[in-house]
């Protein structure tokens, strides 16, 4: 019994730790975005001081000052943020609930059909505003449907919904490029948007909705968090624990897909931020509590940094999409080679 | 913690699409006892157990819990009286044990309720009935198998049910942490009254440990009752279609069976003596 003296009993202890943890990792993320927000208000070609760009932002004009923060940078940053959140609390949301990080929407097709639907919306039917993204989320549920339908393994994604996923996503892709070829109106800097995402030239009317997207799914995800939680146990333990397996899906896909259609239709498919911010905020937090949210901070944060870089940071200007896609792809191949070894859930 | 939760089925069809693996089957878990049912293989008693917790839906017939359908009764209210633990529960990677063994506290909470002293009391009742409090803080990948599995009976126990249903719970662990297990819920039954029904493959430890046992076989109930009135030859061959012969357990007193297949027999005559 000397050792039980030396080794405290762990009684409660365990779970306030990861509590600490999780608290730790939410804060870091938190003051990692106003960084960057920050970052993105002050520094562009060229550098304000940071009480230059205070005065500029609640009123004092000083000229120049004043539309640049105001009317370049705070409109990007902003939907950089809301998008980032969008995307990354989509897709941890898809991740979790198959128990599979390549179940990311923008792997198995949700962002490319939203991305579709919305340049079909806004090219082909001279729809916007608003009802662009509603058609984006229509797309976005008949597309996750489809693949549910088409792969049939309810509960866990096993390959054949991420196969199932990639040949859809790869169909709506075509049907994106396709159209925006018969745009002739558009410039390269527009269709980009579209094929990889972009928040070049956002607009405060444009954040909007993104942004009361992100607290109507974010806030229906927030009441299924529990629920989706213990759903990671597998269907049958969460049965057993009281959750209903298929309403906790269906509540958690209909969040999802609302979070990243809106997202897509502002700002395009952003590539692989729904996809990474999952498994890097897992990583953060170790396996303890506040996954969705670290998740939605760190796509804000990618999304941010990614931005900030293809602006400044590189030789020639590229959209966030093309700078995220560069960090993501060899991230995909790394989780295609390990889900080979093992089941790999995030 | 009342003792008087009586789950029953009555006139029970179950089973898969188009397919009918329990026909016709009305049975009753004895309250505060520990029942163990047993068959072959395919024969409807992992079915049985998952048509009972309601993971299965029933085709016709029902399932009570004290007089009450299971089917009409809120989810959560169900998970705060009756466990499960199914066959092949997923672990989330990187999970801690002590996590884990939280996560079945989940139906004593709302949307609105935090984690209390009585979750934490719970949990640590838990771990110590498991005798795992040193792994609290281990991830559940890096454990043995029986370590594994206790954990998640942890989980169970920490649900605080009085019912607990357990879909083959000593599969894939070695002898000693069979018996490990098996004592662990007879511990439970005892200090808890909680009433226990299993599914297990081994006849000769179903027989040891369990008060009721069930046997089922072409999709119905082949014999129910206390294991020395069941446990016969002919029941074997009945419902495991195998020779054998009953002797008496020496050291439970409980009947064992002895399997007499084709070879490796001294003496046939031995099969007709009786047990």
């Amino acid at each position: 019994m000397s050792i039980a003296i030396t080794f405290p009993a762990p009684r409660t202890a365990p779970r306030r730790r990861i509590n600490r943890r999780s608290a730790l990792v939410l804060c870091l993320l938190g003051g990692g975005v106003i960084f960057l927000f920050a970052l993105t208000l002050s520094c562009g070609r060229g550098c304000l001081a940071p009480s230059a760009v205070l005065s500029a932002l609640f009123g004092s004009d000083s000229a120049g000052a004043s539309f640049v923060v105001n009317d370049l940078r705070f409109p990007r940053a902003a939907m950089s943020i809301v998008t980032g959140l969008c995307f990354g609390l989509g897709g941890v949301a898809f991740q979790v609930m198959l128990r599979n990080p390549l179940a990311s929407p923008d792997i198995v097709g949700i962002s490319a059909s939203a991305g579709a639907a919305a340049v079909f919306a806004i090219v082909i039917l001279s729809l916007n505003g608003w009802i662009v993204s509603l058609v984006a989320v229509c797309a976005g549920l008949l597309v996750a449907f489809t693949i549910w339908g088409l792969s049939s393994g309810r509960g866990g994604a096993g390959g054949r919904l991420i196969l199932v996923g990639i040949g859809i996503s790869a169909m709506l892709d075509s049907v994106t490029a396709y159209i925006i070829l018969e745009a002739p109106e558009w410039d390269r800097v527009e269709a980009l948007r579209w094929l990889t995402g972009s928040v070049n030239g956002a607009q405060l009317s444009e954040v909007a909705p993104v942004f009361a997207a992100f607290i109507l799914f974010g806030g229906l995800l927030a009441v299924s968090a529990r629920d989706l939680d213990v759903l990671r146990l597998g269907d049958d333990t969460a049965r057993a624990l009281g959750v209903g397996a298929d309403k906790t899906r269906l509540l958690v896909t209909l969040a999802a897909v609302g979070l990243v259609a809106f997202a897509t239709s502002a700002s395009g498919p952003i590539a692989f931020v729904a996809f990474l911010s999952g498994p890097i905020a897992s990583r953060l937090l170790g396996g303890s509590t506040g996954i969705l949210a670290a998740s939605a901070l760190t796509g804000a944060i990618l999304v941010l940094a990614g931005d900030f870089t293809g602006q400044f940071l590189l030789p020639a200007r590229l959209p966030v999409g093309v700078v995220t896609g560069a960090v993501g792809a060899p991230f995909l191949l790394y989780l295609i080679v390990r889900a080979n070894k093992n089941g790999g859930s995030i | 913690m009342s003792l008087d939760h009586r789950l029953e089925a009555q006139n029970l069809c179950a089973g898969y699409e188009k397919q009918a693996i329990l026909d016709d089957v009305s049975i009753a878990l004895p309250a505060g006892k520990i029942t163990a049912i047993v068959g072959g293989n395919a024969s409807g008693k992992s079915t049985l157990l998952r048509t009972l917790t309601r993971i299965l839906p029933s085709v016709s017939g029902s399932v009570l819990l004290d007089g009450q359908s299971v089917h009409a009764m809120p989810s959560r209210k169900l998970a705060q009286i009756m466990g499960l633990l199914p066959q092949s529960p997923i672990a989330p990677e990187g999970i801690t044990v002590a996590d884990l063994v939280g996560r079945g506290r989940h139906p004593h909470h709302s949307l609105f309720s935090r984690w209390g002293a009585a979750d934490d009391h719970a949990v640590e009742q838990a771990l110590r009935a498991t005798g795992i409090e040193k792994l609290a803080e281990r991830e559940i990948d890096t454990l043995s198998g029986g370590q594994r599995q206790r954990a998640w009976i942890a989980m169970a126990l920490a649900q605080e049910t009085d019912l607990l249903l357990l879909d083959e719970p000593t599969t894939f662990l070695d002898v000693s942490h069979q018996i490990e297990v098996l004592d662990l819920l007879v511990d439970m039954n005892t200090s808890r009254g909680t009433t226990i029904a299993m599914v297990l493959h081994d006849l000769n430890l179903a027989a040891r440990y369990a008060d009721h046992l069930i046997a089922v076989a072409d999709r119905g109930i082949h014999a129910e009752g206390p294991p020395s009135e069941i446990l016969t030859e002919s029941m074997v061959k009945a419902v495991f279609g195998l020779e054998s012969r009953i002797i008496t357990d020496p050291v439970s007193g409980t009947p064992s069976m002895v399997p007499i297949g084709r070879h490796k027999v001294v003496s046939r005559s031995c099969n007709r003596k009786i047990a």
